[in-house]
């Protein structure tokens, strides 16, 4: 083991130098200064459940309209978005990226509760707010976290608000429900019961569906058997589709419900060969009418995404995107020229009743909460939307 | 492969020359001196590829070395996380015990998926392995004790004995990160030793024959599932410290891709052999978590990709770019170089040493 000195010295050097000369710092970079305010957002652009991205992209057509405006306050805002692929480790490395190398003052929207739990520590620790994060299940937000405002109303208050429909307006007698197995199902299901419980009714028969099946005979089968009225769905887009599919095959035919994630009558009606339409399905919503072009509001939007966005589909997680993105853009509003963390917490905490066009926003400096308000709605004979109840308040929230 | 060696004790050193000795300072100086230059960002990146060098490395083992196939080293990195984490919250075992319980329940689950590659080869045992990854998923996301489909929280880092009153959360992201960098160095040792013992050998017998291995007295019905044992042993450390690198996991983070994945990293790298591992590791994490991820704001390339994304692919083409450049890495790793990462490096090795004739 012979090494020369003059090796030796010729590999410290260089080595000295890098730590001496090292320009990549620890302190972390401001969010904004005179000209920009730079934002951060993650969702999956790519892989299974890319169709969700599209809520990133349509808080940067938010983004980008305001700055055609001028900006905010003389700042223009600037939109980081990092394709996660649904993958939390994946989150992690974008909002990593954002916060220490680019410097962002806050996240908004932000896909999935897996990604958001993996970083919502993190953004606390650094004081990054995250802004209306994309998911309604309720442990993201219990205990109350100062850094996280939610704005994707929790499933819990969505279901409590369909089942009293459900029961009082309609008058069913036998419901039954179909779930996802997880939150996303497990959250409604408690607050189905816990509202059907006010009525002394149970739930007829409750039947659990994987994310990942593919054929749901059994439990159509089942639900049929159980002989309800109505159903209470709780799963993706594309299992709603096959429930409705193999329910109406064997002639079983109750009036199907679902959750608000599946408000996008027209990709329904597409993925269901109309059947979405002729059975008239209902969903409950916590936005307005997407393609209800009265709207002052709705129009402007529809319209610059015409301009800025050409290659977009005007959907709903698309709008969803600019409902996450507005009471930012309020708050940032509110502050004024004089920028900080600390305004832009404060002004988040002062949100009162702000509607775009999504639901009523109320946040306080102790409760993030999203809104609980719902509309019911259902799909008219040429995939229309018909209001069959306007916004109600869920009167029987979850005792926390 | 190309070593030449004269003697028993050259094969079992530890470092082959004083070369060595040195740069392996030299990247370790680097390594531990990291914090001091680097952003957060990068911590949290390199702890990724340290954790994912660990499973490469045992999976090696298996792969490269005893010529076994495993699509199914996700679930052990899931016992290894789910383990840590549950030994810790519920039996409240101090971090050092959890992690090693956990790494030796993984070992024990290879030693179980060991006993069909008994009678089991090629696409059969491929399979075995594959349903054994999916179950585990799917076992873990059906019982409410492993928090279901929601996940786990990974909770605070205490690598004390709080129950001795003494405790020390590492709770920022550079000790995280020297955690890490510890038990991979001692891992990467653990995995070199191995191959030089009696066992590496007998591995390397019956890759290459295991009639021929049996013949001369090796007990296959030992060194498979031991092979199996040590590879998913390393999956389960590399599994615990993930839980806390990334903080917190559900079951569907340890899907069929991230078995893949590992598998990519050891071929790319090289089978059978450390560096290889390592190397592809490091590079494959790279390439998935960094590459082009920020690509429309890359200065120049930047906007031309946009353009071209506009104009010839969807709105959503623009991410895609990082799997088009992850393929063609793979491609091109796999078209010129066979042997992976580490025969490139043996290839420039010979080159240089005559250099210049």
């Amino acid at each position: 083991m012979r090494i020369s000195k003059k090796i030796l010295v010729t590999m410290i050097v260089p080595l000295l130098a890098v730590f001496l000369f090292a320009s990549e710092g620890l302190a972390q970079k401001k969010g904004f200064d005179d000209k920009e305010i730079r934002i951060g957002s993650w969702s999956p652009q790519t892989g299974p459940a890319a169709p969700w991205g599209a809520t990133s992209r349509g808080a940067k057509l938010l983004f980008d309209i305001v700055n055609e405006q001028g900006g905010i306050h003389g700042r223009q805002l600037r939109l980081f978005i990092r394709d996660d692929q649904y993958n939390p480790s994946q989150t992690m490395a974008g909002v990593r990226d954002l916060v220490d190398r680019q410097g962002v003052l806050a996240f908004v929207g932000g896909v999935g509760t897996a990604p958001a739990l993996a970083v919502r520590r993190y953004l606390a620790q650094n004081k990054i707010p995250l802004v209306s994060v994309m998911t309604g299940a309720e442990h993201l937000n219990f205990p109350h976290n100062p850094w996280l405002w939610a704005l994707w109303p929790l499933y819990d208050d969505d279901a409590s608000v369909m089942a009293k429909f459900l029961v009082e307006k309609k008058k069913f007698k036998k419901i039954g429900m179909l779930y996802q197995n997880d939150d996303y199902g497990l959250d409604p299901l408690a607050g189905v019961q816990r509202r059907l419980k006010t009525y002394n009714m149970e739930l007829a028969i409750a039947v659990p569906v994987e994310p990942i099946e593919r054929d749901l005979s059994s439990q159509i089968s089942r639900l049929k058997a159980a002989g309800v009225e109505a159903v209470i769905g709780y799963v993706a887009p594309t299992q709603a589709a096959i429930a409705l599919r193999s329910s109406v095959a064997i002639g079983f035919r109750p009036q199907w419900i679902h959750s608000y994630n599946l408000t996008d009558f027209s990709l329904m009606n597409h993925i269901t060969d109309g059947l979405w339409a002729k059975e008239g399905v209902m969903t409950t919503a916590f936005t307005e009418d997407i393609l209800d072009f009265k709207i002052p509001k709705m129009k402007e939007y529809a319209d610059a995404a015409k301009r800025l966005a050409p290659g977009e589909r005007w959907g709903i997680f698309y709008a969803a995107g600019i409902t996450a993105g507005e009471p930012l853009v309020q708050a940032l509003k509110q502050v004024g020229r004089d920028l900080s963390p600390e305004a832009l917490v404060r002004e988040l905490n002062n949100i009162n009743n702000f509607q775009g066009i999504g639901p009523r926003v109320t946040w306080t400096a102790t409760n993030h909460l999203p809104p609980a308000e719902f509309r019911i709605w259902q799909c008219g004979p040429k995939g229309e939307v018909i209001v069959l109840q306007d916004w109600t308040k869920n009167d029987l929230p979850k005792k926390r | 492969m190309i070593n030449m060696k004269r003697a028993y004790y050259e094969d079992i050193e530890l470092f082959k020359s004083g070369t060595i000795v040195f740069w392996t300072i030299v990247f370790l100086a680097v390594l531990v001196t990291f914090p001091l230059y680097m952003s957060n960002y990068y911590l949290y990146l390199f702890s990724l590829m340290m954790v994912y060098v660990i499973v490469s490395v045992g999976l090696n083992i298996l792969v490269g070395s005893t010529g076994q196939i495993s699509l199914g080293h996700a679930g052990f990195f899931a016992i290894g996380a789910y383990g840590t984490v549950i030994l810790m919250t519920s039996l409240s075992l101090p971090f050092f015990v959890a992690i090693i319980a956990a790494a030796f329940i993984a070992a024990f689950f290879g030693f179980v998926l060991g006993l069909p590659a008994l009678r089991l080869e090629g696409p059969y045992l491929t399979i075995a392995t594959l349903a054994f990854g999916l179950a585990i998923m799917h076992i873990i996301g059906h019982t409410e004790f492993f928090g279901g489909r929601q996940g786990l929280v990974a909770p605070a880092l205490d690598i004390g004995v709080p129950q001795l009153g003494w405790s020390y959360v590492l709770d920022s992201m550079i000790s995280k990160y020297y955690l890490v960098l510890i038990f991979t160095i001692i891992m990467v040792l653990v995995a070199i030793n191995i191959l030089k013992t009696k066992a590496g050998r007998a591995f390397v017998a019956i890759r290459d024959s295991d009639i021929a291995a049996e013949v001369i007295g090796i007990n296959l019905t030992m060194y498979k599932t031991l092979a199996f044992a040590t590879s998913a042993f390393f999956a389960g450390v590399g599994g615990g410290l993930f839980a806390f690198v990334l903080g917190f996991f559900d079951p569907f983070t340890f899907n069929l891709i991230l078995s893949v994945i590992f598998i990519v990293m050891i071929v790319v790298g090289g089978l059978g052999s450390v560096m290889g591992s390592i190397s592809g590791a490091i590079l494959i994490t790279y390439l998935m978590y960094d590459l082009f991820k920020n690509v429309d704001e890359v200065p120049v390339v930047g906007a031309l990709l946009v353009a071209f994304s506009q104009q010839f692919m969807t709105i959503t083409g623009m991410d895609n770019f990082n799997y088009i450049a992850v393929g063609l890495v793979m491609i091109g790793i796999m078209l010129f170089e066979p042997l992976g990462l580490f025969g490139g490096w043996i290839r420039l090795k010979k080159y240089w040493k005559t250099w210049p004739f």
